[in-house]
């Protein structure tokens, strides 16, 4: 069956779950539910990919906002997708897509639209007190197995904040462990498996042992020993087993395996691409049984040649993404593993010089796409839409608290648990009230 | 209606508060807004949110009484009471679970709350007159009392209310022990011992707080151990420890106070030779000798330097365009604040420097302007204009950062300076403390007239004597550009042409193979000054164009960064969810009169003035707490930034003597250190004497605490006998700095990793607790010394200690011996020498033997612990 693209739009507005307002108001009333999401990946696209011309089509609007890509049908009846997507178009009925929550620019840009996309609270650079990252909220109050990270970046956590956002109020030791585990020189990857062999690395903590027991007389009494003495029991655990360096070590997947991610991986591009491994790496440190990884994937704010820079980029997102919900789904990790592919923003959708060589998008916080599988979010599923040149989200609108709230829902966490901040103000997870998207969940 | 239960019955008789409220109607602050404080309802997560919870909304905290009371009547229909019948009234029915409430059951119905409220009610629900519910005195006895494990008393709550009657509202408090291991207390006010130790009892009519004092000594009946005290901080110390009949520990042996000493006082581990030379010293004294020592060396300053500026958040800089940066500025802020330490300025006028300044600190425009041209031109290699900031009186740049003005000034002044922390009070009356908005909002008013940083579009018309200079010093960058470009084009390139010729022939000369004649010598000399003349030519052009960039810079920090007094206007206020406030009154914290300011003086002197009192309740104890603090990872009032009614000091006759010993002693911030060292508090062991494990508090024995980020990576330097090249060259920073001086992350990213690992603080203007910089262990830290590659790379450093221990020494039991000393910085005992001895002889070289024993060295709790 073919819809044309007025239907499209149409369908798209309604919401494809057929969820009404009244169900909206009813999640919002009731107490969170067992948690579906064991674990979580983020797919960080960093700067901010093209809605428009990847997860919210505007065929029908004129060529300076349509640009040069098609829309391409997918397994969904009333979704396409960009025509760069074909891997996701087969597989549409395993996601949702998500076209109604933005920052509204409050706050946004590059500066701040990452701390509000993964924090769920309106952080800034400097100024605000510093909310956690949702993987470091699991950390604390959901650790995963005791001789893993709990919460695993890759490379980086924004391609514009860095890793500013791994500072957080609850300490450092709920902040990530951030690793390039692709590169030989990465000092964290080398700090997490052993610079000696095991076995003389027993050797030497046993003279520890020996060695350790000026202030042991009466530890146990002290928090700090008591602390130290259970962090090192965990850091050697972490140390002798071979789970984190099996999971790291992707010389064990099969060529095959490994090409599904690498094949689209452009030979030179106009921007950093990122690293199409992380999504494997991503999904064996899901497999062992970390709970959450992040990673930045590549540069997506394409000022300049969007079209150029959306061939170069967005065919390999789509197969290492494709792929990765495919070995998800056929280890069955996928309905207890939240995927989430988004950006701080969407990119402009009317082209300023549309015929000029490296026409760009520029930034555009007011809409954009979130991509969302597993764990507990619905299959084949749009959310809300926006209005008919992707400027504007036209219905169904939510915050990006509401983003936040859902991700905690999923993930089986309260996200009005009151922590507190370091002058000792009780706040709660997601500060402010808002809805779960309930339309978004299964 | 429900009967009474007979608890509830007793209770009535036994009340003289309900006695009165029996004959009488309730009265709706007195009795039914305390209630609702005490049962929780107008908490900030239920009614008292800022939208209320389910339509109803009250005041948080009662502070609005009028406002909750027609809320409660009219909204709503009315239907929240019913005068007729009472208990049928929304308000009882939610509360006690007979209608929905999300806030659960809050109230039984035979409960004596209960019949308040239906009562108060009953008979109209009446507001009361003004006046006869504001409390002037909250009295609870007993204040303090000693009772046995398991003992209970009862408190008693007596409000005396400003019309002058008084009464027993010990039914309408809540209470709540601050040590729940030492005494628990329940909602009617029964405390019962639990535990050895010294609780505070917090006890709350409406939001009104008062304090009583419950101290459970240890049972044993074991004679109280004779110890000497060192000086009057041990005569608190101990006399406390005796009347909770906590034994105190030994002394330290001084191989652990020397340690202690260097790594409190100066932030460095001692040196091997310096543990032998103390160890082998016989003097009585030495230990003082040691201090006073350690006292005047540079790393003192330089810990307290780094201490200061996390205080004073010394980072923040760089608003839009005002010229400010982290890179130029935070150095600066470092290097005056440094200089005041090293001179051991008193610490009045070292808060009276920072609190009084301004930019041009009554200088000419034209003086002021030629000090930030000098300070622009001396960021470059050497760093010159750091040690011309240190000399400026005062420091600007305290004002300079970003949010150091306005209401968020005032709130860093007070968290700094006073040791309070008022960033509730921005939004609504202070949960956990006295303070009101508009005491916030009074005290601000004493700092609105300083200038905020930063462009605005009327700077120039606002400030038009730093206008001028704008414009000058833009012009000049112009006319200077312009020569620049000419120079460039012009004489340069013919210069420049001539001096490539002049290159070529003098090669060609200096390559003859025979010697030059006479003519060809002075041929040549004539070349080589053309060559010269073209070199200083484009020496001078570039010193042209990096003053031509320098210039608009300087004339934008002179425009829109100029710390300044302006003339009244400005009114404090604050916007928040709850709504706008403003103030024009000026009153100093806790004051109960404002004052007025005369229009041609700075504000802020009345404060330092006031601060200058010898009876300020807050500035000496503020600086004094955190002193303490610092040696014993906790306050006397803890936590030390927190000087609040509500978090009383353990030793509060301790605090006092050490505050007035400070003024006495014109503010000599050394003299409070010597004090504090010389105790025998300072100096006993860490480890307990029996019966004393579980005191936290009263200093029974030393407390473990980490050590800072920056003096365990100078430490893990010195231990390895490596060091780290901060890769800061771009900055111009010094090629050898320790962690220590760091004045921001630096570039060398395992310099980096460990600052944010154990927990340096980002000094943002935002935070006002002295927790920013953490104190807590993390998994990170751990690994980082067991297994980060950098780490191993200094343990095998060619050049590092183990190396050259083994060149140097030659049998295996000198140099553990050596490792211990560097590392521990105390000899091992037998069983650890002999230990090391059999892990260095198993092992596959004596080099990876030694590597490993100096690796389990740094992994041990004692390498990385204050003990």
């Amino acid at each position: 069956m073919t819809l044309s693209r007025r239907d499209v739009l149409k369908i798209g507005g309604l919401g494809l779950c057929g969820v009404g307002a009244l169900d909206v108001i009813r999640a919002h009333a009731a107490p969170a539910s067992g948690a579906k999401a064991k674990q979580m990946i983020v797919c960080w696209l960093g700067g901010g990919p093209p809605h428009t011309d990847m997860f919210d089509l505007k065929p029908d609007s004129s060529e300076e906002y349509r640009g040069i890509f098609k829309p391409i049908q997918t397994n969904v009846t009333g979704l396409q997708v960009g025509e760069l997507l074909p891997e996701l178009a087969k597989r549409a009925d395993k996601y949702t897509v998500i076209r109604s929550v933005t920052t509204l620019n409050k706050p946004g840009d590059h500066a701040q639209a990452p701390l509000y996309w993964n924090t769920g609270n309106p952080r800034l650079t400097t100024g605000t007190d510093e909310y956690p990252m949702y993987g470091s909220v699991v950390n604390k109050l959901r650790p995963g197995p005791k001789d893993l990270p709990t919460f695993a970046v890759l490379d980086e956590i924004d391609v514009h904040t860095h890793n500013a956002l791994a500072r957080n109020f609850m300490g450092s030791a709920h902040a990530p462990f951030i690793m390039q585990p692709l590169k030989d020189k990465d000092a964290v990857t080398k700090m997490l498996t052993p610079q000696l062999e095991v076995p003389a690395f027993d050797k030497n903590a046993d003279l520890l042992k020996v060695l350790d027991t000026k202030l042991r007389r009466d530890d146990t009494q002290d928090e700090l020993i008591a602390g130290l003495d259970q962090y090192q029991q965990t850091a050697f655990n972490l140390l002798r087993s071979p789970k984190l360096r099996h999971a790291l070590d992707i010389s064990k997947e099969s060529a095959k395996s490994v090409e599904r991610f690498t094949r689209n991986k452009p030979a030179k591009a106009r921007y950093p691409v990122g690293d199409p491994l992380h999504f494997l790496i991503a999904r064996r440190l899901v497999e062992a049984g970390v709970p959450v990884v992040h990673f930045n994937l590549g540069y997506w704010d394409w000022h300049g040649d969007n079209f150029t820079a959306g061939k170069q980029q967005i065919p390999m997102f789509d197969s290492c993404l494709a792929a990765l919900l495919d070995d998800l789904e056929s280890r069955g990790l996928l309905e207890s593993t939240i995927v989430l592919a988004l950006g701080e923003m969407g990119r402009k959708p009317k082209i300023d010089n549309p015929k000029a060589a490296g026409a760009g998008r520029d930034h555009w916080d007011y809409a954009q796409f979130v991509f969302a599988a597993g764990g507990g979010f619905n299959r084949g599923c749009v959310v809300g839409s926006t209005d008919k040149l992707g400027e504007r989200v036209k219905d169904n609108f939510y915050k990006v608290e509401s983003f936040g709230r859902t991700l905690y829902h999923l993930l089986g966490i309260d996200a009005d648990t009151v922590i507190h901040t370091p002058a000792n103000r009780p706040v709660k997870l997601i500060v402010e009230d808002a809805p779960i998207i309930k339309e978004a969940i299964a | 209606m429900t009967r009474f239960t007979i608890p509830a019955v007793l209770a009535l008789l036994a009340l003289p508060g309900l006695c009165r409220a029996a004959d009488e109607s309730p009265s709706y602050q007195r009795h039914v807004s305390a209630l609702f404080s005490k049962l929780g309802c107008n908490g900030g997560t239920c009614h008292g949110a800022v939208k209320g919870q389910n339509g109803f909304r009250l005041s948080l905290f009662g502070a609005d009484p009028a406002g909750d009371h027609d809320r409660i009547v009219r909204e709503f229909a009315g239907r929240r009471t019913n005068l007729n019948d009472a208990s049928a009234s929304l308000l009882l029915r939610k509360a006690t679970g007979q209608a929905e409430h999300g806030g659960g059951v809050r109230l039984q119905s035979d409960s004596f709350e209960y019949a308040v409220i239906r009562r108060w009610i009953a008979n109209g629900a009446k507001a009361d007159t003004v006046g006869s519910a504001r409390v002037k005195e909250l009295k609870v006895t007993p204040a303090e009392q000693v009772a046995k494990n398991g003992e209970t008393y009862k408190l008693k709550v007596e409000a005396q209310f400003t019309d002058g009657t008084t009464e027993d509202v010990t039914p309408y408090c809540s209470f709540e022990s601050l040590d729940t291991a030492t005494a628990t207390v329940d909602a009617s006010g029964t405390v019962t011992g639990k535990g050895v130790g010294d609780a505070a009892i917090m006890v709350r009519y409406r939001a009104q707080p008062a304090l009583a004092r419950v101290l459970v000594p240890r049972p044993d009946a074991i004679a109280f151990p004779d110890v000497k005290p060192n000086n009057f901080v041990d005569a608190h110390v101990l006399a406390k420890l005796k009347r909770l009949n906590l034994p105190p520990a030994a002394i330290a042996d001084d191989a652990t106070f020397l340690r202690r000493s260097h790594l409190d006082v100066t932030g460095e581990l001692p040196t091997p030779e310096e543990v032998q030379k103390f160890l082998v010293d016989t003097s009585a004294d030495k230990r003082a000798k040691k201090i006073d020592e350690l006292l005047t060396r540079p790393g003192h300053a330089d810990l307290w330097t780094l201490k200061f500026c996390d205080l004073l958040k010394a980072a923040d800089f760089g608003v839009y365009a005002d010229a400010m940066s982290l890179e130029a500025d935070a150095p600066r802020f470092q290097a005056w604040v440094r200089a005041r330490l090293g001179e051991n300025t008193p610490y009045d006028m070292f808060v009276e420097r920072i609190l009084l300044a301004t930019s041009r600190e009554g200088r000419t425009m034209e003086e002021y302007a030629t000090e930030v041209k000098l300070l622009f031109e001396g960021y470059s290699p050497g760093r010159r204009d750091l040690e011309l900031y240190a000399k400026r009186k005062t420091l600007d740049l305290f004002w300079q950062r970003r949010g150091s003005d306005g209401v968020s000034g005032t709130l860093q002044v007070a968290h700094a300076f006073l040791g309070l922390r008022l960033e509730c009070a921005q939004c609504h009356r202070h949960p956990h403390d006295n303070w009101q908005q508009e005491d916030l909002l009074d005290f601000a008013n004493f700092f609105m007239r300083v200038r905020t940083v930063g462009f605005q579009g009327d700077n120039e018309k606002k400030f038009s004597d730093a206008a001028m200079y704008f414009k000058k010093f833009n012009d000049e960058a112009k006319t200077l550009e312009a020569d620049v470009k000419k120079r460039k084009e012009g004489e340069g390139k013919k210069l420049e042409e001539d001096a490539k010729k002049a290159k070529l022939e003098a090669d060609k000369l200096m390559a003859s193979p025979k010697p030059l004649a006479a003519s060809q010598v002075d041929e040549l000399a004539k070349l080589k000054e053309v060559i010269a003349k073209a070199d200083a030519f484009k020496t001078e052009t570039a010193a042209m164009e990096k003053r031509a960039k320098t210039m608009p810079e300087v004339a934008r920090r002179l425009l829109q960064a100029e710390c300044r007094v302006l003339p009244p206007g400005k009114v404090a206020k604050v916007d928040s969810t709850l709504g706008t406030k403003e103030s024009s009154a000026f009153r100093l914290l806790g004051e109960a009169d404002a004052v007025t300011v005369a229009v041609d003086k700075d504000p802020r002197e009345l404060v330092v003035a006031w601060m200058r009192k010898p009876d300020n309740p807050y500035f000496a104890k503020a600086i004094v707490n955190r002193v303490w603090a610092s040696y014993f990872g906790r306050g006397i009032i803890d936590p030390p930034d927190n000087l609040s009614a509500f978090n009383p000091a353990t030793h509060p006759e301790l605090l006092k003597e050490l505050c007035d010993g400070f003024i006495a002693n014109k503010y000599d911030l050394r003299w409070l250190h010597r004090t504090i060292l010389n105790s025998r508090t300072y100096q006993q062991g860490c480890t307990p004497t029996k019966g004393s494990e579980n005191d936290r508090t009263h200093y029974a024995f030393f407390p473990l605490r980490r050590l800072p980020a920056e003096v365990m990576l100078d430490a893990l330097n010195s231990a390895t006998g490596t060091t780290e090249k901060m890769d800061m060259k771009f900055h111009h920073w010094p090629d050898e700095m320790k962690t220590l001086e760091v004045p921001f992350a630096p570039r060398n990213t395992f310099v980096t990793f460990v600052l944010e690992t154990y927990g340096r603080p980002k000094r943002n203007s935002a935070v006002q607790c002295d927790c920013e910089r953490e104190g807590a262990s993390s998994i990170f830290q751990v690994l980082t010394l067991a297994n980060h590659p950098r780490v191993w790379e200094k343990i095998r450093d060619p050049n590092g200690r183990v190396a050259k221990l083994l060149k140097e020494m030659k049998d295996d039991s000198s140099r553990v011996d050596a490792l211990f000393l560097a590392t521990v910085s105390r000899l091992p005992s037998d069983a650890e020498r002999a230990a090391c001895l059999k892990f260095a002889k198993e092992a596959e070289s004596a080099e990876k033997g030694f590597q490993g024993v100096l690796w389990s060295l740094l992994n041990t709790r004692e390498f990385l612990i204050q003990h």
